[in-house]
């Protein structure tokens, strides 16, 4: 120990200099970096578990099903049985936590024409008709069910 | 150096002891509270990233153009008005070429009116002159190689174990890097946070079993989801590889994108 002092003293002062900083570093490091930094990677490993933890606004068929069994028994039997019920009558998370009348969109009427309008653009297996000479009525829900499409009302 | 214990030597050994003792919970609790300052508090685990392996596919022949992903996804991650999108359909009109010309393939024209998400105006060429015409959904595509994960200067983005490429919120500084660095424009700036933002893949819903909204939500199954590590009985996403002849976007840079096309034209790339 005695001898290791006895170093030239310019020495002795770059290594304190050097071991002070390194140890502020040492100090810094052990409280700012997150516990979970580096749990899989180079990140912070919570921040999985956090982006995973917001609610979601789309409930998603399966929950539709739930209390909605009937018209998705009879939704699955027919054309439309891809189509998601949350497509037309918009997001469903709110009502599934909550039933009510006024908080899920009853109508889905809208949605008909977004699919089927007419456009050179959409592959040909998708029924399109042109608005104009197929109907000039008010109400595609007169002649067609969008349950079960190719049922009579 | 002598050998021989002092009392004044053996009470400074045990109290130097006692305090790096002492110390060590002391250490804890501050880092703690330094902790609690500086770093948010982890939502509570129960789901094992090591257990899944999230894919999108997109089977561009069975897309219409409706705009029901963008719209739910828009919808779904609370993404700001505008044109901001972390997911989105291009519509591609390819026209017929000039007669005489001896091209093969006449003028490209691509739109993406507000991301697809309320349709698509008339034609930009009259119906005669088009060659082909089609859409394509677009989407974060989950590169293997991301130049988004490796510009980013804080560690914010990263490739999570299960297949989704996220973002920190809480350590991304906004920088923009990224979003210049991503060659598929998947990525945005979002004013209100103040971080950049880009397709999570529905972390949210997929961790909790449900599908990413947009393929949720479409019509058509031109959007396929699964997980290649738990695959269902008849599993969509298994029977799209098996179908397809499948490509993935602009291979050449290297990217090796996780998210593979089917019925995509070279103009797309």
């Amino acid at each position: 120990m005695r001898r290791l002092l006895h170093m030239p003293p310019q020495i002795f002062r770059i290594l304190l200099l050097v071991v002070g900083v390194v140890t502020a570093y040492l100090i810094a490091r052990y409280f700012l970096t997150p516990a979970s930094f580096g749990e899989y990677g180079w990140y912070r490993g919570e921040a999985l578990a956090e982006l995973a933890a917001r609610a979601p606004i789309y409930a998603g068929k399966k929950q539709c099903e739930e209390c909605h069994s009937d018209i998705y028994q009879k939704l699955i039997k027919h054309e439309h049985k891809t189509l998601s019920c949350e497509g037309c009558h918009g997001p469903g998370q709110a009502h599934t936590d909550n039933p009510r009348k006024d908080n899920i969109d009853k109508s889905g009427f809208s949605a008909c024409l977004r699919c089927h309008e007419a456009s050179p653009s959409r592959p040909k297996f998708q029924k399109q008709i042109t608005i104009k000479s197929h109907y000039t009525g008010s109400k595609c829900t007169e002649c067609h069910v969008p349950h079960s499409p190719l049922e009579v009302p | 150096m002598s050998n021989q214990l002092s009392r004044r030597s053996v009470l400074g050994k045990v109290g130097a002891a006692l305090a790096a003792v002492m110390s060590v919970p002391a250490a804890k609790a501050a880092k703690a509270v330094v902790q609690k300052v500086f770093v948010t508090a982890g939502a509570p685990k129960g789901y094992d990233p090591f257990q899944h392996k999230w894919r999108m596919a997109i089977d561009a022949n069975r897309c219409i153009g409706c705009g029901l992903c963008a719209e739910a996804c828009k919808t779904e991650n609370l993404v700001p008005a505008g044109p901001y999108f972390r997911t989105w359909i291009e519509r591609y009109v390819i026209s017929r070429p000039k007669p005489g010309s001896g091209e093969a393939r006449g003028e490209v024209f691509v739109d993406c009116p507000n991301g697809g998400m309320h349709g698509f105006p008339e034609l930009p060429v009259p119906k005669e002159d088009v060659l082909h015409s089609f859409f394509v959904p677009k989407l974060c595509n989950l590169c293997e190689h991301s130049p988004c994960v490796q510009v980013c200067p804080v560690g914010a983005t990263f490739d999570a174990p299960d297949g989704a490429v996220l973002i920190d919120p809480h350590y991304c500084i906004g920088c923009g890097f990224c979003i210049q660095a991503c060659p598929y424009g998947c990525r945005f700036f979002n004013h209100a946070t103040r971080t950049a933002e880009k397709c999570s893949l529905c972390y949210h819903r997929i961790t909790r079993g449900l599908k990413p909204a947009c393929a949720e939500v479409c019509p058509t199954q031109a959007r396929i989801f699964g997980d290649l590590k738990n695959p269902v009985p008849d599993d969509p996403l298994q029977q799209f590889y098996q179908n397809n002849r499948v490509q993935s976007l602009k291979p050449h840079l290297g990217t090796d994108p996780r998210v593979l096309y089917a019925g995509i034209d070279k103009e797309v790339m």
